[in-house]
């Protein structure tokens, strides 16, 4: 089994069938990886940039890349709605925390006491298959019913989005920790409440790290829809900001918030894989 | 007899993420026309390194492999593996699987239905062509690769631990069954394996490697201890019980313990 | 064990009907005893009527046309989805320079939720079929590409080793081992992405429709009919399980020789 490693890598190298020669593209190779992306990035936004000045596409329609740029760089002081980029993004990660946060304090203890004690987990299930098909966004409207078209309703879109994977991920978890681990704790004499926090919890913590990073994941998609959609009531978030472009014709306005989102969705994304792989230190 | 394999110098080196590792350094050695040449050795010495080179798969950067008097410079059914794993394709049937190697080869299908019936007929799967890989037991799954190989009439059939992942029973099974299958066609095996005994019930010649980067440290001649005719031919547990069996084995079994070192 | 199993399926099938049912008490006996505002909750006397409501056509509206409104509309964008992703996220896999040029664009891409597309579509397309068939093609893309992506990546060398061995060719590698192999991963991608193309459609019809049940729930929200908003979400989901069924069946059809086919 110590050849594996070697056994892996020769696997890997056949496929590419050619032996390896010093043509332009394994030079390419050989550069690291942040070369190759940026310099493909700087391609991909000439070709944006070429597109637009060559066929003289008008500004409402798609603005060339340093517009968007510019906008987002003013969006930094210029007041839209509310107030600048600070405030809309600030309104929208308090939105998100607090679906988010609703989701785990339901979603974490329902799912380990349902893998726990089997008769809840047949009393909920049918309830959660129930729900299961109705797309978060389309609680919108009964969110606004119930609380008011604003913040509070937007954080309940969140909350049905993230909670799914939470407790999937959490139920799953506790159930898929190897019966021998708890065997085991029990031939040491082990009662079920040690079982419950020194076996089964740290044993299924990896799961759950995954069920909170899939369902900040679903619930930042939640979010942005709950803005676009149930945000007649607040006057603020990266979502508005969108609406506010596409309704007033700024296209600049709906790319560059656009952008913003993608950027601010992935430093949260990053930031929970390192997190998740805190929980799993001591996998490989 | 002459040369059917040859190795000339041939080194090996992967570039790892710990630095660069040494699996073969100079090997050299010649193989027989249909002989049968068990490769012993310590875990991580080369073997599959050696056996995938030999193969095709890639190339050695310094030293050649010849096959025939050519060099080998790509993977082709007049060398085919054998993997531990069996590596049938899962969403092929038994049939399936066994035409592949046929068809690519662009062998037409009047022949290709009779080479099949002859190889399924001679692995004893009558009744299971239809079956898909899951649906069949270890043992039954490797008989299946040893077909698929088989069919295409190698000149040489390469065995990376085909029995590494059977339990005792089949393994002994499918030791005499390889035999039977092997006597129809003869050609060269290179047969990798980790027990001495496997080694020493069906080799020819058995190659002790030393550890990491592996060379040849010693050849014991099997085929002129095990007689005129070999013991191969022979149920195991009969030959297991010779006492020349027994002295070759531990003679082995030495050579390969002085390789392995306590840290491994 | 027989009988313990039984037993629990048992009490399974109890508690499931209890806790389906008492909420369905709870429902009934909350809103005819007015504790709640039918706003809040409708009655359910109130979502029979508006189920007939649309039924006999809302708004003069056949509820044929909010079917085929939404159906036809995602079906074209998912259709276009798979036609583009599939063998995009395939060539990726297989080819390193259109991995080079398509990769990074792909994950400067992938960040923006689906719905942040919708504003876009809406001043790219204006607010009939094309600008909502480009949101779907859009969310249902990302996983299409992904998971072919993926697919290819993940094939067991070892499977592509022994083909190789067996004299296939890099054409023969792709579309008789890569694709074949990686056919389950490609699956999943398209489900999850069937379920964010049906998602999408909704959010989309949310925010600008002449039909479709985003059409019917949005409406009933503006007329403070939340009874025509809880026929509406119901009907979303009714869809999106009977699509769902349908794709398993679909998937298992072409897939026979998984091993985890029955527990889709």
């Amino acid at each position: 089994m110590a050849d594996g490693s070697a056994e892996a890598r020769a696997g890997r190298l056949s496929i590419e069938a050619a032996p390896k020669g010093a043509t332009l593209g394994d030079w390419i190779e050989a550069l690291p990886n942040a070369v190759r992306v940026s310099v493909m990035l700087l391609f991909w936004l000439a070709v944006w940039y070429g597109v637009v000045e060559l066929f003289n596409v008008s500004k409402d329609f798609l603005p060339n890349p340093i517009d968007v740029l510019i906008r987002i760089v003013r969006l930094a002081w210029e007041p839209v709605g509310a107030g600048a980029l600070l405030t809309h993004a600030w309104a929208s990660i308090v939105r998100l925390m607090w679906g988010f946060a609703a989701a785990i304090l339901i979603g974490v203890p329902l799912g380990l006491a349902m893998a726990y004690y089997r008769p809840l987990q047949w009393l909920v299930a049918p309830l959660f298959e129930l729900f299961r098909y109705i797309p978060p966004i389309a609680w919108a409207p009964f969110a606004m019913f119930w609380f008011g078209a604003g913040s509070a309703a937007q954080a309940y879109v969140i909350f049905t989005s993230s909670f799914a994977p939470i407790l999937i991920n959490t139920f799953r978890g506790v159930q898929l920790v190897d019966s021998r681990l708890i065997d085991a704790a029990r031939t040491l004499g082990a009662k079920s409440w040690t079982i419950l926090f020194e076996v089964a919890l740290p044993a299924a913590l990896p799961h759950v790290a995954t069920g909170l990073r899939i369902g900040l994941a679903t619930g930042w998609m939640a979010l942005i829809a709950a803005e676009i959609v149930a945000g007649t009531g607040s006057r603020d978030g990266l979502g508005y900001l969108i609406l506010q472009g596409q309704q007033q014709l700024h296209a600049d306005l709906t790319i560059g918030a656009m952008v913003l989102i993608g950027i601010l969705g992935s430093l949260i994304d990053v930031s929970i894989r390192t997190a998740e792989r805190r929980f799993a230190y001591w996998r490989d | 007899m002459q040369n059917d394999l040859s190795y000339e110098n041939v080194t090996m080196r992967f570039e790892g993420r710990s630095g660069a590792v040494q699996a073969l350094e100079r090997f050299d050695f010649q193989v027989n026309s249909s002989e049968f040449l068990v490769i012993v050795g310590p875990s991580g010495c080369g073997k599959s390194t050696l056996l995938h080179l030999t193969a095709g798969l890639y190339k050695p950067p310094t030293g050649r492999i010849l096959l025939g008097g050519a060099e080998i410079k790509e993977p082709g059914p007049d060398k085919a593996i054998v993997f531990q794993n069996f590596s049938l394709f899962p969403w092929k049937t038994v049939h399936d699987n066994i035409d592949f190697g046929l068809r690519i080869n662009g062998i037409p299908a009047t022949e290709r239905e009779e080479q099949i019936k002859r190889v399924i007929h001679l692995i004893g799967l009558e009744g299971f062509e239809n079956h898909y890989p899951r649906q069949l037991s270890g043992g039954m799954q490797q008989r299946v690769a040893i077909a698929r190989s088989f069919v295409l009439k190698p000149r040489t059939l390469l065995m990376d631990e085909p029995f590494a992942a059977l339990d005792a029973q089949n393994r002994q099974i499918m030791q005499e069954e390889l035999v039977r299958i092997w006597q129809t066609q003869r050609p060269t095996v290179l047969f990798i394996t980790h027990s001495v005994e496997e080694a020493v019930f069906l080799a020819d010649r058995v190659i002790v490697m030393t550890r990491r980067p592996g060379r040849v440290k010693e050849v014991i001649d099997i085929a002129q201890i095990a007689g005129e005719n070999h013991w191969r031919s022979d149920p195991f547990d009969e030959v297991i019980r010779r006492a020349d069996f027994q002295d070759t084995r531990s003679r082995i079994w030495g050579l390969v313990k002085s390789e392995i070192s306590v840290r491994n | 064990m027989n009988g313990a199993a039984r037993n629990n399926g048992l009490a399974r099938a109890l508690l499931g009907a209890i806790s389906i049912g008492s909420v369905l008490a709870a429902w009934w006996l909350v809103t005819s005893l007015e504790l709640v505002k039918p706003l809040i909750l409708p009655p359910p006397a109130d979502v029979w009527t508006g189920f007939l409501d649309i039924w006999h056509g809302y708004l003069n509206v056949p509820f044929w046309n909010h079917f085929l409104a939404s159906i036809s509309v995602m079906l074209g964008g998912y259709a276009m989805a798979i036609v583009v992703g599939v063998p995009l996220g395939i060539f990726m896999a297989w080819n390193r320079v259109a991995d080079w040029v398509f990769g990074p664009l792909l994950q400067i891409l992938r960040p923006i939720p689906p719905p942040a597309w919708i504003p876009l579509a809406i001043l790219w397309f204006g607010i009939g079929y094309a600008g909502k068939i480009f949101i779907v093609f859009v969310a249902a893309a990302v996983p299409c590409i992904l998971n072919s992506y993926l697919a290819i990546k993940q094939t067991p060398p070892e499977l592509l080793s022994s083909a190789r061995s067996l004299g296939a060719k890099p054409r023969t590698l792709l579309f008789e081992v890569a694709i074949p192999s990686g056919l389950p991963t490609i699956m999943t991608g398209l489900r999850i992405a069937l379920g964010i193309a049906w998602a999408s459609i909704v959010a989309a019809e949310l925010v600008v429709s002449l039909a479709g049940f985003g059409f019917l729930i949005m409406n009933g929200y503006r007329n403070l009919e939340s009874n025509i908003v809880f026929v509406g979400m119901a009907a979303v989901a009714v869809l999106g399980l009977l699509m769902n069924v349908l794709f398993v069946h679909i998937e298992r059809a072409l897939l026979p020789w998984r091993e985890d086919q029955d527990n889709g």
